[in-house]
């Protein structure tokens, strides 16, 4: 299969330090200023019914993944598991979209009830959330180049090649990065990617220097046919739970999230659903059942199991696997999605501009015509919303506001959704660039104009309205066009706060299907068909107000 | 009738104008002449408030205008906008608007005229000032003479008591001068109270009422064309006249 190459981000990038550390401060007081919902986490699942889980389809198999019979559809064993749950509970489930890193974000803001996506247990997470016992144990699989004989245990990852360090790929914030970084610390050079499937497709492909990929068992054994060119190395190893997380005060439902478990651990439909994707091994027959106070489990105890035959049975039913696809298949499977979700970008685009403009003048006139009091914020508001990244400013409203909301109005539960969210943080964002150039054009509408239009008896703000700012739309008009293309490609950012774009979406298809080259090009081809338009408007507009000025 | 009063404008330290007094009669026509960098455009500029003045106070009819910034002086520059037009050296037409919409543009909007009679009335102007075959031209297309007499018209439909003219034919060649000049004096045989401010001489000696020759901020003197033209008493008025006759 012919695959475009992924590009790896260093882990020591300062960007992308900053830019995580910043997030996660931003993150970490917003968290300790959160008051924690009531007690009532079942009672409120049970009254409306519905089980609401979090996990990211992106991840894609063996946890959460789009059908491949019918891309529209959510399989993985994680899905089972949420009905297992819900059923348990006597509800329906209901699975929610968030970006992977950001779902206990998601349960903190309340938008979800159970994360449910091959997050491990550790004691951080323990103390934070309410953890439920482990519904799989898993361990590290190390993997290298078939090809490639150089690597036959751990301690060889130790020793440099051709005086250079190792590189490995991991899954960043993954429990493979943790465990890497503590077995070989600086001796290693840790390359972090943002899939699992990337981090095993860039060692197959030896890109930049990377011949080495850890990765979680399941992940391995569910992808195994679509990596022909990786072996696995030395034993399995580094054995971490996955566990179900609610919020830390919903003591009723990670009872009964233990309970569901336990029980479906007990009549085999646990096995059932492992068998079905081919990750149930022996392993599973020991695990930690030790809860804490809260009923939680605590990490390091294990306790072996008598319930299972210790092999590996594949042949009850059918099993689900990896199936990668490719051509026009795929196009015609999962196109029709990535359209869906190019309506999303342009719905995001064309509500937020116009907002942005908007915003933008009455910036630019306070700064040019405001008294102090206003002219003042508004450049400090063009510094600040310049000067931070955009995902920083997604991701402030949508846990900021709703949490500014409850002090302003308590108990009145208004909240803002992810659409909203998005639009208002793109609208703000572009409203600093729309400002200084609609400032600009003000600025280059001769004196004279203005001088004109009082000397006939017009207020400032009618010579403002009927005859500056007029003027000034026609010449700003070509460069905000060109800010409008730029900000339909900056949509693609939303998805850190849930809003499954076309980007995002070509991520989750293409990771699902392996067909990154087919699904890229239609992707690429769908943003180029929406601002291409656009572009040709510019050259237009900005002929035309050449042409008008020659006279 | 206009009357200023010891109107005093200072730059940083330096006095531009240092108390200048005039009168100008309902009906009559104004001219202000002078070296350049003597303040007449400054002066002209106090009355519609698009320059500021220290000291001093200006009076058109029951308006007065003072030196002090506040409420009180915008509004009287407000209505003194309505009631006094100006002419500017560079036109100053609204590109964005055809030349009709450029005369209809304050009376539908300030004098909430019904656009009907404004549209009416403005067609009236222009075929007075000879631009009527123009109405739907874009202010790009016209020669700069055309351009003044549709700035012309532009300021006749609000109705003025007066018209302040800036330089209005320094921007233009002999020829274009010649159209605006006779717009002009068409006006001023018409009654049109003016206020102009101008190197062409012939417009000065052959239209005005008061003729006033203002250096380095004061008037030096003043009287009527055949006066300050035949009969010049002051030393600074002949040498002007003989530095303008080289020109």
């Amino acid at each position: 299969m012919n695959k475009k190459p992924v590009q790896p981000s260093v882990a020591r990038s300062p960007f992308r330090f900053s830019t995580q550390t910043l997030l996660t401060l931003a993150a970490a007081w917003m968290i300790a200023s959160l008051n924690v919902t009531a007690d009532d986490g079942l009672d409120r699942i049970q009254q409306r019914d519905t089980l609401v889980w979090g996990a990211d389809q992106e991840g894609g198999g063996p946890f959460v993944y789009p059908n491949p019979d019918d891309p529209s559809q959510l399989v993985g064993f994680e899905v089972e598991l949420a009905q297992l749950i819900a059923e348990h509970l006597g509800v329906k489930a209901e699975f929610s979209q968030g970006q992977w890193d950001k779902l206990p974000d998601l349960l903190d803001r309340g938008d979800i009830d159970l994360v449910l996506n091959g997050y491990e247990w550790t004691s951080n997470r323990a103390q934070r959330y309410g953890v439920s016992i482990p519904y799989y144990v898993f361990e590290l699989q190390l993997l290298g180049r078939t090809a490639d004989d150089s690597l036959t245990s751990w301690d060889d990852l130790l020793k440099p090649v051709d005086g250079r360090k190792r590189k490995i790929s991991v899954l960043g914030g993954s429990a493979a990065q943790d465990y890497v970084e503590k077995f070989a610390g600086d001796s290693v050079e840790i390359v972090l990617f943002e899939g699992a499937t990337d981090a095993m497709e860039a060692t197959e492909l030896g890109l930049s220097g990377i011949d080495v990929n850890v990765q979680d068992l399941p992940v391995w054994i569910f992808y195994a046919d679509g990596f022909q060119q990786l072996r696995t190395i030395a034993p399995p190893t580094g054995r971490g739970f996955y566990v179900a997380m609610t919020r830390k005060a919903d003591h009723d439902l990670l009872k009964a999230v233990n309970e569901s478990l336990l029980r479906a651990l007990q009549d085999g439909r646990l096995r059932k659903v492992f068998t079905k994707y081919r990750i149930w091994n022996d392993t599973q027959a020991t695990r930690g059942l030790e809860t804490d106070v809260d009923g939680g489990f605590v990490g390091g105890h294990t306790e072996s199991l008598s319930n299972g035959s210790g092999t590996n049975d594949r042949d009850e039913e059918e099993t689900a696997s990896y199936q990668p696809s490719g051509g026009w298949e795929v196009i015609r499977q999962r196109g029709g999605l990535l359209v869906k979700s190019a309506g999303m970008t342009v719905l995001l685009s064309i509500t937020s501009m116009p907002i942005a403009v908007f915003i933008g003048l009455l910036i630019a006139l306070a700064r040019l015509y405001g008294p102090w009091y206003l002219g003042k914020p508004a450049a400090v508001y063009v510094e600040l919303v310049r000067g931070t990244p955009l995902v920083l400013q997604l991701y402030l409203i949508y846990f900021l506001v709703p949490k500014l909301l409850d002090i302003l109005f308590p108990g009145m539960g208004l909240t803002i959704n992810a659409f909203a969210a998005a639009v208002m943080g793109l609208a703000i964002n572009y409203s600093a660039y729309e400002a200084e150039i609609y400032r600009g054009g003000i600025q280059s509408i001769p004196r004279g104009q203005m001088e004109a239009a009082i000397s006939l008896g017009m207020s400032r703000g009618l010579a403002l309205r009927r005859i500056i700012i007029p003027q000034a739309t026609r010449l700003v008009l070509p460069p905000m066009t060109n800010d409008f293309i730029a900000l339909f490609k900056d949509t693609a950012v939303c998805s850190v706060i849930t809003v499954v774009e076309l980007s995002k979406q070509y991520y989750i298809q293409a990771r699902s299907a392996g067909a990154i080259v087919e699904l890229g090009l239609l992707t690429a081809l769908l943003y180029l068909a929406m601002s291409y338009p656009l572009s040709v408007m510019t050259n237009r507009l900005e002929k035309n107000l050449s042409q008008e000025r020659r006279g | 009738m206009i009357e200023l009063t010891n109107i005093v404008k200072r730059y940083h330290q330096q006095e531009v104008l240092r108390g200048v007094s005039l009168r100008v009669a309902d009906g009559e026509v104004c001219v202000l002449l002078g070296p350049s960098g003597g303040g007449k455009s400054t002066l002209l500029r106090t009355i519609n408030g698009l320059e500021s003045f220290d000291s001093g106070s200006i009076r058109i009819s029951d308006i007065i205008l003072n030196a002090e910034p506040g409420p009180q002086r915008d509004q009287a520059l407000l209505e003194i906008r309505k009631r006094v037009g100006m002419v500017f050296q560079q036109f100053n037409l609204f590109p964005h608007r055809s030349v009709l919409e450029n005369v209809t543009e304050a009376p539908i909007h300030v004098l909430k005229q019904p656009r009907d009679a404004a549209v009416q009335n403005a067609r009236r102007i222009l075929a007075r000032v000879g631009m009527g075959d123009k109405e739907n031209a874009r202010p790009g297309s016209l020669s700069g003479g055309q351009q003044q007499r549709v700035a012309i018209a532009r300021t006749l439909a609000m109705n003025p008591e007066a018209i302040l003219f800036d330089e209005p034919t320094s921007a233009l060649d002999p020829r274009t001068t010649a159209e605006v000049i006779s717009v002009m004096t068409d006006l001023a045989a018409s009654g049109q109270r003016m206020i102009v401010v101008t190197h062409a001489m012939s417009f000065a000696r052959t239209v005005a009422h008061q003729v006033h020759i203002l250096h380095a901020g004061r008037i030096a003197e003043s009287g009527p064309p055949e006066q300050i033209f035949e009969d010049p008493q002051e030393p600074i008025t002949r040498e002007f006249l003989s530095e303008a006759a080289k020109a």
